[in-house]
């Protein structure tokens, strides 16, 4: 269904054999000296559900943006669908993203002027896949909201733009999911309902689900939990 | 202290902050301050130089004595004779054509008492090389220069009057009588004694009479282009509204935060008014500099154009006054300082809680669409209304102010335009792979005060240059068919030299006699043409042999039928005028126009008024005989000359050239001439060109501007498609879409607006300014290419901000909001 020819002679294939993403020994140092990764190692393998924990500025962001190759490793090696994401082009990154990852914010990131569904179908339109309308359809149903179709964001409850976020994070497929803090701007009875989503989209897509969060509800539907400090990994659940 | 405490961090600091977007808006007014100061800058030098320069020769002159058709020699024994102290000098002015140097204004004085000598001006000294002791040679005469009067920026020469009345054959005749009180002379007393010894058809008047006289013809023209040069600040106008709102829509949290500190409601709209002041006078006064720079480019064009149409007069220098440095910096800061109240008073307005909350942060705009209508409505009835008033001091101030409503409808139709074009256009942009045409519609609409003000802004720029584009075709077209059915004849005769408005050197009186006597020449029509004065302003007399003319119809009439309009003219005091000189003075056939000829006023009747594009002074003809009756001795000015038919014209001029090679004439045919004249036309409508294009730049510079500043305000939407998986070429296309959209936009409200200020041009402001009839004729494929290149140049001005949205981090852009 979708275009790989991005992706194609890239070399960097995975050894880690069924982990969706794979981080060995990762070090990230930004421009003025800050460590936010100081050698962090995870698999995070295909249908399971891992959260990262911890305080903030200890890390879970920048390791979150590496699974979905948003950002790039100062040391070590990031694998992403078998990929070396360091020894991508950005014509090979987008493609990887087009493809293979979804992604879930905390504030939504709902284009305001496009309709629930035309937020849906954007990385299908992005990716020039066919069956645009009849996929997006799909994973409104799938999030329970068909009614909202026409709907454009100011016009949904939180819960319902973060439900549409999700629908459209899943509409191709992904094989990763990233979700930075999905319930953090969520009431308790959205929030839940965010969850039973996250946790279906490992279930029946398969996706590796990868989650920042500070919620003890949302850690409790993960099948790992990572909690880090300091740009490390301090133990795993 | 506090205020400028203020003023650094809030008005300075966010300047300086986006540097590219304060050059491009800085430049913008730059561009349109300079517009409007180089017009006048240089409309001043090409215009205020009529004055002859000969008070150093002669000294100073308190008045002059000047008759229609000349003043008769022997006045000036009967003034010389008063009992008053005042000098009384002879003065012949003509132009005179130099070999392969061009032309200059020839003086002949009674101060020079050699016939062999001449004096020259510093300027036609250094303009043909000339030094003392040089000879010169003048309509085949030879003169020594005797002496090189200096401080002159015009070109003259002067010469011995009795040798200058040889020169041209204008024996007994002087062009006017300089009047020089001497100190302690009562000079009331001595005007009213001169008025009583020269014929009543005489006039006396202050030598700056003539130039204020000059002036006040030339205004009409004056006031178009310092009206097509308010464009640019117009536009420049809409721009400035439109970055301090942006400016206000980026800053909402800043402001919130300001309230909640204390500043007051009036405070925050300081710090906006004074940003924009802050634009206005950084933008003025480069714009000051760049003016002085242009009006030197356009002061040949304006001149060109002055001395083809309305009167001669040399260029002078390019001179910025103080006042008129500080005229353009107020101009520039006011326009800034205005166009930017209403977003300030909305800022000013802003409750601090509502501003802070994260998602007011997005572009709220309060439209009032269907107010808006209501008042786009109320806005074309006022301009349809205004359009039907006359001149006011013979300007067309209520057809400008018409065009200032249709401007202002089509404003306030904009945002409804633009919203009901995007939703039409729905279906098409979805059919742009990628997304592209889906976000660019959707944020264009979304955000529609901004982009109704730039389109707005284009629009403005882009109707004027349709408007001007119709209104110049169509006069071209029709000035072309006027000159097929107005030129006939087979080879025209003029004395040689450059044409200028307003001069008509005589041919000598065997010319006429020559030509008809050539082989293979058939008619002949003479015409004596001179400039004469009416009703306070200069027009030019004409004679012909009416005759001819009416067996040729070689003229067109407004109404009434050609043959018996022209056979009514020979034997009796008739005269038909030029339809601009019908409608300067509201002339009507039948009226009776009383005319100072010579020593006589001579009453004729208006037989007719017929079409002429030639001349802006407008022209009163009567047939030569009657001319003669008033003044026997006007010299010939122009020949027409029919050639036999059967006979070769190319071979009559060839004999023509030959039998009057030592006459000083110029032998032109037919189709030369009107080659001559649409260039004419065409140099005439170069500065209007000039202007236009500034007006598109400045248009431009601002949809650049306005697409950055919509890229930055939606780096995070931007940097969200990236994370959806958007590639460098879909970012780019979407915010080239979204130029393009916005060309196409202005395009078509332009166009709108353009096609009915055009009729508004034609038929109301022309006709107000120079009362000239045109027909329409709207230059379709022109204005398609100009449209398209417009066009092109507008998504060519999404290059820039396309590129800054390509390298924007999507990390950063989604996670600092």
């Amino acid at each position: 269904m979708f275009d790989n020819k991005n992706l194609s002679g890239v070399v960097g294939v995975t050894k880690s054999g069924l982990s969706a993403v794979s981080i060995r020994d990762v070090r990230k140092t930004y421009e003025g000296g800050v460590e936010a990764l100081r050698g962090v190692s995870l698999e995070l393998p295909a249908g399971r559900i891992t959260a990262l924990v911890g305080r903030s500025g200890c890390g879970k962001t920048t390791l979150l943006n590496m699974c979905g190759a948003m950002d790039f490793p100062t040391s070590g090696v990031v694998e992403v669908a078998g990929l070396v994401t360091t020894g991508l082009g950005d014509a090979a990154l987008t493609g990887l993203r087009r493809n293979k990852i979804g992604f879930v914010f905390q504030f939504f990131q709902l284009l305001p002027t496009l309709t629930a569904l035309e937020n849906i179908e954007l990385p299908l339109l992005l990716a020039g896949a066919r069956n645009v309308r009849a996929t997006a359809r799909e994973r409104l149903d799938w999030v329970g909201l068909p009614e909202k179709a026409d709907a454009l964001p100011w016009q949904l409850s939180g819960g319902q733009m973060q439900r549409i976020a999700i629908a459209r994070a899943l509409v191709h497929n992904p094989a990763i999911l990233v979700a930075d803090e999905p319930t953090g701007n969520l009431d308790t009875a959205s929030g839940d309902l965010v969850l039973k989503l996250i946790r279906r989209a490992a279930d029946e897509f398969g996706a590796a689900v990868v989650m920042a969060t500070h919620s003890a509800e949302a850690a409790a539907i993960a099948d790992t939990r990572v909690r880090m400090r300091d740009g490390l990994i301090e133990s795993v659940e | 202290m506090k205020t400028l405490a203020l003023a650094r961090q809030f008005v300075l600091r966010p300047l300086r902050r986006d540097k590219l977007r304060t050059a491009l808006t800085v430049l913008s007014i730059a561009l349109g301050v300079a517009v409007v100061i180089a017009v006048d800058l240089a409309g001043d030098a090409a215009t205020g130089s009529f004055q002859s320069s000969m008070t150093s020769l002669v000294g100073k002159v308190d008045y002059e004595v000047t008759a229609n058709g000349g003043v008769d020699e022997r006045i000036i024994a009967n003034l010389t004779a008063l009992p008053v102290n005042a000098k009384f000098a002879a003065v012949i002015e003509q132009h005179v054509t130099l070999a392969k140097a061009g032309s200059v204004t020839l003086f002949g004085v009674e101060q020079l008492v050699d016939p062999a000598v001449a004096v020259v001006s510093s300027d036609a000294a250094d303009r043909f090389g000339w030094k003392v002791d040089d000879s010169i040679e003048l309509r085949g005469r030879t003169f020594r220069i005797q002496k090189v009067i200096t401080g002159q920026n015009v070109g003259w020469v002067a010469i011995d009057i009795a040798a200058a009345q040889q020169l041209f054959g204008t024996y007994g005749r002087l062009d006017r009588i300089e009047v020089t009180v001497d100190p302690g002379e009562d000079a009331a007393a001595v005007e009213r004694l001169v008025r009583a010894t020269v014929p009543a058809a005489y006039e006396v008047s202050s030598p700056g009479a003539r130039s204020e006289e000059n002036q006040r013809m030339l205004r009409a023209f004056r006031w178009n282009l310092r009206i097509l040069s308010y464009i640019s600040l117009l536009v420049g106008a809409f721009l400035i509204y439109n970055t301090i709102a942006v400016s206000v829509v980026r800053r909402r949290a800043e402001i919130g935060i300001l309230r909640a500190i204390g500043v007051s409601a009036r405070g925050v709209l300081a710090i906006f008014l004074g940003e924009a002041a802050m634009l206005g006078v950084i933008g003025s006064a480069a714009g000051i500099a760049l003016g002085r720079l242009l009006a030197s480019g356009l002061v040949g064009m304006i001149s060109d154009t002055v001395n083809s149409i309305f009167i001669t007069s040399a260029p002078g220098t390019v001179a910025v006054s103080w006042l008129s440095a500080a005229v353009a910096i107020a101009t520039g800061t006011s326009v800034a300082v205005f166009s930017a109240l209403i977003p300030a008073l909305e800022a000013s307005r802003v409750a601090p809680a509502e501003a802070m909350r994260r998602e007011s942060r997005e572009h709220q705009t309060r439209l009032h669409v269907r107010r808006d209508l209501v008042i786009a409505g109320a806005a074309a009835i006022a301009a349809i209304g205004l359009s039907q008033f006359g001149p006011i001091d013979g300007r067309p101030v209520l057809g400008y102010l018409a065009t200032l409503c249709a401007v202002a409808s089509a404003a306030m139709i904009s945002p409804a335009f633009v919203s009901a074009v995007i939703r039409l256009l729905r279906a098409p942009l979805a059919r742009i792979p990628g997304a592209a045409g889906l976000i660019a519609g959707r944020s264009l609409a979304a955000s529609l005060a901004r982009t109704s003000i730039v389109v707005t802004a284009l629009a403005t720029a882009i109707s004027m240059m349709i408007s001007v584009g119709i209104m110049v075709a169509s006069f071209r077209e029709t000035v072309q068919v006027w000159l097929e059915s107005q030129l006939r004849a087979d080879l025209y005769l003029r004395a040689a030299g450059q044409p200028s408005a307003g001069i008509f050197p005589p041919i000598a009186d065997e010319v006429p006699g020559l030509i008809a006597s050539t082989p293979g020449v058939g008619d002949v029509d003479t015409f004596h043409a001179f400039t004469f004065r009416y009703e306070g302003e200069q027009a030019t007399f004409g004679a012909g042999v009416s005759d001819i003319v009416r067996r040729h119809s070689t003229l067109r009439f407004l109404s009434g039928d050609a043959d018996s309009i022209l056979r009514s003219l020979p034997g009796q005091d008739r005269v038909i005028v030029s339809e601009p000189f019908s409608n300067k003075h509201h002339v009507r056939v039948g009226d009776v126009l009383r005319i100072a000829l010579g020593n006589q006023t001579a009453a004729f009747t208006v037989a007719g008024i017929y079409y002429d594009y030639s001349s802006d002074r407008g022209f009163v003809i009567s047939d030569v005989g009657t001319l003669r009756k008033y003044l026997p001795k006007q010299p010939v000015t122009n020949i027409a000359v029919y050639v036999s038919p059967g006979a070769d014209a190319q071979k009559v001029r060839r004999e023509l050239d030959l039998r009057l090679a030592n006459y000083a004439v110029s032998v032109a045919p037919n189709a030369t001439l009107k080659r001559a004249a649409v260039e004419v036309f065409d140099r005439t409508f170069a500065v209007t060109w000039a202007l236009e294009g500034i007006a598109i730049v400045v248009a431009m510079l601002g949809t650049a501007n306005s697409l950055l500043a919509l890229v930055l305000d939606r780096r995070r939407e931007i940097g969200l498609i990236r994370y959806l998986g958007a590639d460098d070429g879909q970012v780019r296309r979407m915010v080239l879409t979204e130029a393009a959209l916005v060309g196409l936009l202005a395009a078509g409200l332009g166009l709108m607006l353009g096609a009915a200020l055009s009729v508004e041009l034609i038929y109301v402001i022309n006709r107000q300014s120079f009362g000239w009839t045109i027909q329409f004729h709207p230059p379709l494929e022109l204005l398609a290419g100009a449209l398209l290149l417009v066009w092109i140049f507008t998504i060519a001005a999404g290059i820039y901000p396309a590129g800054i949205a390509r390298k924007l981090q999507p990390v950063e852009a989604v996670h600092e909001e």
